[in-house]
This record gives C-alpha cells, sequence and structure tokens, in this order.
C-alpha cells in the first residue's frame, strides 16, 4: 500500500491497549485522549506535513489496531514503511513479548525500515516502581542485541510539567520536541540521505 | 388488563395480494386515498429498484436461525461470486507461539465488571453469552467470562445432552424467564430474559450476535481456527470487541430499526439528497461495492453497484461499527469487515471516515480491495469537493442539526409516537420519542410493547393483519398489509375508533412528506 501524497510512510505497532493511538493523538492533533479506552479498529491513517529544513514533507502515518484478529491486515501497513514505532506498555510484560514479535517481523521482511522501540506508560511506574513489568536491562540488553544493524529508540519520557492524575491507559507525555526530531529525523532520511548506511547505528536510550 | 382486538381480515385490504400492474399504480401514487396496500405504492416506496435485499420483516432471519447452517454461501451474493479479490484465507496463524499464554484479561473497555453472585446480576432483564463447543466462554454480556465458566459449562453440558438424543434444544421456559439456545457451529449461544419477548425474537437477537463475532473474523476463519484447536480461547481474537457487542444488544432494546429490519433516513429535502446521491455516485472507483452516509443512526444515502444488494442486518452491523466506537475520528479508518448476510466466507475493506472532525455525518466506502485505500481516500475527497461546489453541504449539515420531527408536525392530538415501515424500500420513519418516553426506561418499555405487537403480528402459526392493544398507560394499534407496517401509540385515553381513523390520516401525512422521510430514487454506479 502505497500512497501518493505521502512521502514517508510511518507505522505504529504494538499490543492493543499501549498508547499507539494517544502516541499520534499528541503528536498529531496535540491532545489527550480522555474517556474509557476504545480499541482502534482495523487501522487508522493520518497525515501529517512536516517542515524539514526548506521543504514540506508529508508522513503518512498508520496507527494499527493491537488486537491480534487484525495481525494478517498489518503486514501490508508496514510494507514499504520508513519507519516504524513499535510500542510497548512498560507495566505489561505480555506487551515486551508482543514488541518484540513486531521487530523480528519487520526485521524479517522489511530491512529498510527503521524500527524505532517504544516504552510507554512512564508516569504509572514513576509513582509506584512495583508496577513495572519490563525490566530495563531487559529491553537494554534486547536492544544491545540487535543494535549492531538496527536502529533502536526507547522512548518513556518523564516530563514533569504534566500533572500525574492521567487516566490510565494514556500514558505520559511523550516530549513533544523529542518526538518531532525522531519523525523529522526519519522523513530526512527519506529525503537523499543514504537510507542503506548502516554502520552509523545508534541507541539512544532514556529508558528510565 | 391488556385487551386485544384483532382482525383476521380487514375490509379495507386488498383481497387480491399479489402485485398489481405496477407502472399503472405508480403513476397515480399520489392521488390515491389510501395508498400503500399494495406492496411497491405504498409511501416511501422506491421508484426503481430497492436498495435492499428483499426481506419480508423478519421471517427470513428466523427460519435462517433454525434451519441450522446456511447451506448455500453464495447466498444473494452470487452475483459476485468468486470475483471478490479477498477470498484468500487471513494468513494469520491464529494459534502463535504464545498460544500456552494464559488468557489475558480483556483490555481495558468496560468500565467495572459485576459481581456473578451479586443479585443486582441475577436481576438483569437479559443476559447474553457466547460460549465455544467445548463449553470456553466467550462473551457475557455482564460479569467477567472467567467468573462464568461453570455456568457455561452446565449451559454446554445441557446442548449436548440433548443432542446425544439425537434433538435439538430450543428453550427452557421457568419461572417467568426464558432461556434460549441457538447453536451456530462452531459457536452457541444463549439468552436468559425475563421481558415479554418470544422465543423467536429472542432467537433473532442472538443471531444478531452470532453476526456480530462473523463480522469480525468470517465464518471461515471462525471454522478454521475451532477445527485445528477444538479449545481455542476466542477471546483473544475478539479482544477489545466487547463494546461492539455491548452497543448492538443496548440498539436491539433501543433501535425499531433492527426489529423491523429496515433503516431510518434522515429527514432531507429530496433535491438535496439527489445532490449528495449523485456527487457519491460520480465518486467512484473500481473496487467499490457500496458508498453509505450515514448521520448519526440514519441513513443519508447509499449508492451501490449494479446488481449488488446490502442486506439491512449488515448495514446495522456497520451502523454500529460507527456508532459504538471513536477510533474513525481519529484519521481515516481502513479495516476489514465481513458483512455475513452478503458472504460469510470473506472480507470487504471498509474506508470509514467523518467528513468533518466534529460532524456525525461518517462515510462508509465498502471496497472489495484490501490495497485500495488511498483510491478510496481520493473518492472522499472527490465526493467532497463535488458536494461543496455544488453547494449541497450546507443544506445538509443544516439537516443533521434537526435529524428527527416531532410527532406534532402530524396532527393528529392524541398520537403520541408511530414506527412506519415500507416493505419494499426497507426503510421506516419515526418521530423523535415524546414526553413520557424519554428516559431509558421508558423508551425501553415502548420498543418492547412494539416487540410485543410485532411478534404477536408475526406469528408464526397464527399471524395477524392487525392488533389493538389497551395498555394502562398508552393504546397501541399495530397494523401490517403487504405493503407496509404501522405500530402507533396513543394516549391511553384515546379510543379504538379515533385509533383507526388516525392511520388514514397519518397515511396522508407520510405520503406528503415522502420525498423528504425516505430515499425513493436509490442510485447504482
Amino acid at each position: 500500500m502505497s500512497g501518493q501524497r505521502v512521502d514517508a510512510k510511518v507505522v505504529m505497532l504494538g499490543k492493543e491497549c499501549v498508547g499507539k493511538t494517544s502516541l499520534v493523538e499528541r503528536y498529531v492533533h496535540n491532545r489527550f485522549l480522555i474517556g474509557p479506552y476504545q480499541n482502534t479498529i482495523g487501522a487508522a491513517f493520518v497525515a501529517k506535513p512536516i517542515q524539514v529544513e526548506d521543504k514540506v514533507i508529508t508522513l503518512g502515518i498508520w496507527d494499527t489496531a493491537g488486537s491480534e484478529r487484525y495481525e494478517a491486515m498489518s503486514r501490508m501497513y508496514y510494507r514499504g514503511a520508513k519507519a516504524a514505532i513499535v510500542c510497548y506498555d512498560l507495566t505489561d510484560c505480555w506487551s515486551f513479548a508482543r514488541a518484540k514479535f513486531w521487530v523480528t517481523e519487520l526485521q524479517k521482511s522489511e530491512e529498510q525500515c527503521r524500527i524505532y522501540l517504544c516504552g510507554t506508560k512512564g508516569d504509572l511506574i514513576e509513582g509506584n516502581r512495583s508496577l513495572r513489568k519490563v525490566d530495563y536491562h531487559d529491553a537494554q540488553d534486547y536492544a544491545d542485541e540487535y543494535c549492531s544493524h538496527l536502529h533502536f529508540l526507547l522512548l518513556s519520557d518523564s516530563d514533569n510539567n504534566i500533572s500525574e492524575n492521567v487516566c490510565i491507559c494514556i500514558f505520559k507525555k511523550i516530549s513533544h520536541i523529542q518526538y518531532s526530531i525522531l519523525l523529522a529525523h526519519c522523513a530526512a532520511k527519506e529525503k537523499g540521505v543514504d537510507l542503506a548506511q548502516k554502520k552509523s547505528s545508534y541507541f539512544y536510550c532514556c529508558h528510565h | 388488563m391488556a385487551a386485544d382486538v384483532h382482525n383476521k381480515k380487514v375490509a379495507w385490504e386488498t383481497q387480491n395480494g399479489s402485485l398489481a400492474p405496477v407502472g399503472k399504480l405508480r403513476a397515480e401514487r399520489s392521488d390515491s386515498p389510501t395508498p400503500g396496500l399494495v406492496e411497491g405504492t405504498e409511501p416511501g416506496a422506491g421508484q426503481d429498484d430497492a436498495m435492499f435485499v428483499h426481506t419480508r420483516s423478519f421471517e427470513d432471519l428466523t427460519a435462517d436461525g433454525e434451519e441450522g447452517e446456511d447451506t448455500d454461501p453464495s447466498g444473494p451474493a452470487s452475483g459476485l461470486g468468486t470475483p471478490l479479490g479477498d477470498r484468500e484465507q487471513p494468513e494469520a496463524e491464529p494459534v502463535g507461539p504464545e498460544e500456552e499464554q494464559a488468557p489475558e484479561a480483556p483490555a481495558g473497555g468496560r468500565a467495572e465488571e459485576e459481581d456473578v453472585t451479586s443479585e443486582a446480576w441475577r436481576g438483569r432483564r437479559k443476559h447474553v453469552f457466547v460460549l465455544s463447543e467445548a463449553g470456553k466462554p466467550i462473551y457475557s454480556r455482564y460479569g467477567t467470562e472467567e467468573a462464568l465458566s461453570s455456568t457455561m459449562g452446565v449451559m454446554m453440558a445441557l446442548v449436548s445432552f440433548v443432542e446425544a438424543g439425537k434433538n435439538v434444544i430450543r428453550s427452557i421456559h421457568a419461572d417467568g424467564y426464558k432461556v434460549v439456545f441457538l447453536r451456530k457451529s462452531p459457536l452457541v449461544l444463549v439468552g436468559v430474559a425475563h421481558t415479554r419477548q418470544s422465543e423467536r425474537e429472542l432467537t433473532r437477537e442472538l443471531l444478531y450476535i452470532y453476526y456480530q463475532i462473523v463480522s469480525l473474523l468470517t465464518l471461515t476463519q471462525l471454522n478454521h481456527i475451532f477445527q485445528r484447536k477444538q479449545n481455542y480461547d476466542l477471546r483473544r481474537l475478539l479482544a477489545g470487541s466487547e463494546h461492539l457487542t455491548d452497543n448492538l444488544l443496548k440498539l436491539l432494546d433501543r433501535d425499531p430499526g433492527l426489529l423491523l429490519c429496515a433503516v431510518s433516513c434522515l429527514p432531507l429535502p429530496s433535491s438535496t439528497r439527489d445532490v449528495i446521491s449523485s456527487s457519491l455516485q460520480a465518486a467512484k472507483s473500481k473496487s467499490l461495492v457500496f458508498s453509505i452516509l450515514l448521520a448519526g443512526n440514519q441513513l443519508v444515502t447509499l449508492v451501490r453497484k449494479k446488481d449488488q444488494y446490502l442486506h439491512h442486518m449488515d448495514l446495522h452491523l456497520l451502523f454500529n461499527l460507527v456508532g459504538s466506537s471513536s477510533s474513525f475520528r481519529e484519521g481515516e479508518g481502513w479495516t476489514p469487515i465481513c458483512l455475513p448476510k452478503f458472504n460469510t466466507a470473506g472480507f470487504f475493506h471498509a474506508h470509514i471516515s467523518y467528513l468533518e472532525p466534529a460532524s456525525d455525518l461518517c462515510l462508509i466506502l465498502v471496497s472489495t480491495d484490501r490495497e485500495d485505500f488511498f483510491n478510496l481516500s481520493d473518492c472522499k475527497q472527490r465526493f467532497l469537493e463535488r458536494l461543496r461546489r455544488r453547494s449541497a453541504y450546507p443544506a445538509l449539515q443544516e439537516a443533521t442539526r434537526s435529524p428527527s420531527y416531532p410527532v406534532s408536525q402530524v396532527g393528529i392530538p392524541e398520537l403520541r409516537h408511530f414506527v412506519y415501515k415500507s416493505k419494499s424500500s426497507g426503510l421506516y420513519t419515526s418521530p423523535e420519542l415524546p414526553a413520557p418516553y424519554q428516559t431509558e426506561e421508558e423508551q425501553e418499555r415502548l420498543m418492547g410493547l412494539y416487540q410485543y405487537l410485532h411478534s404477536r403480528v408475526h406469528h408464526t402459526t397464527r399471524p395477524l393483519r392487525s392488533i389493538y392493544h389497551c395498555g394502562e398507560r398508552e393504546n397501541l394499534l399495530a397494523w401490517v398489509t403487504s405493503g407496509f407496517e404501522l405500530y402507533l401509540c396513543f394516549s391511553p385515553l384515546g379510543t379504538k375508533a379515533q385509533a383507526v381513523m388516525a392511520i388514514n390520516k397519518l397515511l396522508k401525512w407520510i405520503r406528503k412528506e415522502e420525498d423528504r422521510l425516505f430515499i425513493l430514487s436509490p442510485q447504482t454506479y
């Protein structure tokens, strides 16, 4: 599935209820979703134009449903994607297993796709460390194992400016700027930087 | 005490039930004083072709339920048969490497789960349970499925015990409760109700729930899963869909459309509707089968591929999908969906999006090609441009601000509410609910009365043409001809003679307003 009006395709992957839609809402509309959790049905597409240097680039963001029911369909969403943001919930170890599943899938079929591993709901474990189910070292080891040839970004940004009384399914605000940079980065890559140049791999970690 | 007076034969009913020369009748449609006694000429009847698969109310649904398995999978879809590109088996391996994982708790979703041992839980009007043939819980309307696994085990034991004797359990009636079983392999559905609904009505509701599940997975996949692993926990695949089923059950209690197998239209000047229809018609694409524009739970227009008909049930499932999820407000939705009355074997792919972020107007483009998202997205843009160019959009927005009309417009003082269905078009109209019926309980009580009349009128062995029902708080009249079904609700002080008089007046009013209330000229691509 390739769109004419989209310069770079970005796909959100991960188990249901980890906060993919919230991330996209936050990034695209700069708003939090309030109210009860609503699962995404199928996938939702949003086109987001961004300014990179002097050019306007349109990101086509595919926010996929996490339910296993739609797993067969997910392949068409990540086909040809320039970047994939694979999310897991820090308070849910099963979601990390699903994230690994998606990373493996992407590595198998989309060599050109940059993968960003993203831990969410950092604010929940901030108040209560015992809620944490995905160990920092597990995530790091997993990332290390692959970082020789892949790009990982572990996000679970804590921003103390935001009040903590957020709904359980809305994770902490991912720093808006950082997220823009991240997305702008993949767009810039699309624009001309050699994408095949994989040696200069980097590994960001803002995981607690 | 309720008293029922029913006439087996109504003097003013055409004796000859067959279709008179339709063209001739149509020419006279607006002159006829008691229009619509014959199918195809009633107020609201479409001029050309019906938009929907023709259904005679719920007979064909219940017949379907009683037959057991659909023998002919092509059904009404035979025209499109195999060319539907997307028949391939879903490539997912539903039973992944993680299959030994303990079942997860249903993700988020329903706020508080009830204690299944409490009196409040027992006292619920209507329970619905879905289980697999291995007796594994799949869905419960109230309470968590885990807590009910032994109860569901008992249900399955009952089903199997009767089946062992080469028989089928349909229902149990005891202590004011009806326990209704619907066996649709590989699922078993059980309804427990203490309402006035008949067993058939309850079976029909269970059938809706069954189709809701099929619409998410397809029957092919469902069979495939349970053939591979009989004790598969289907909740894994249905995760997140509980609120769709919850909402559908709510609609079944409140929406006359599901009872009558009909759809209501947004009242709209016919010139505006024509512009919208032709704009949708022009924004076509090769893979497009249906273009549907909704305003809340009302239909604005529907354009279909030639020779392809949508079934009401499928349309209601689409309504339910859109109405119970905010997911489509986020961006342009793209989802596989099976329309079970069209074909239980394959997925369509639906492009679902609101015309504007805060608007109630939602466009559903149903396609056969899962790669066609951007084409359909273009179709939507073309549709919107055309709509704006022909300045129909403001009129449409204006109409969505008053999606209904007060019953006082009809000018019958005793009349409180009515539901009128045109059989040939499969559309119905109904005014907004007046004062005593605005709370949820009262709304459901009125619907309960309509359901009761409906089941009396459509009784399997003793069907009725009309029935007058005197209650404590209102009087009701139902009248069914080969052209329409009419249910009226009057103040309790009215008389039967007044009620009968009201019918003619109401039919004349509907005839006068039919341009606005119905879709008279459905379009195809």
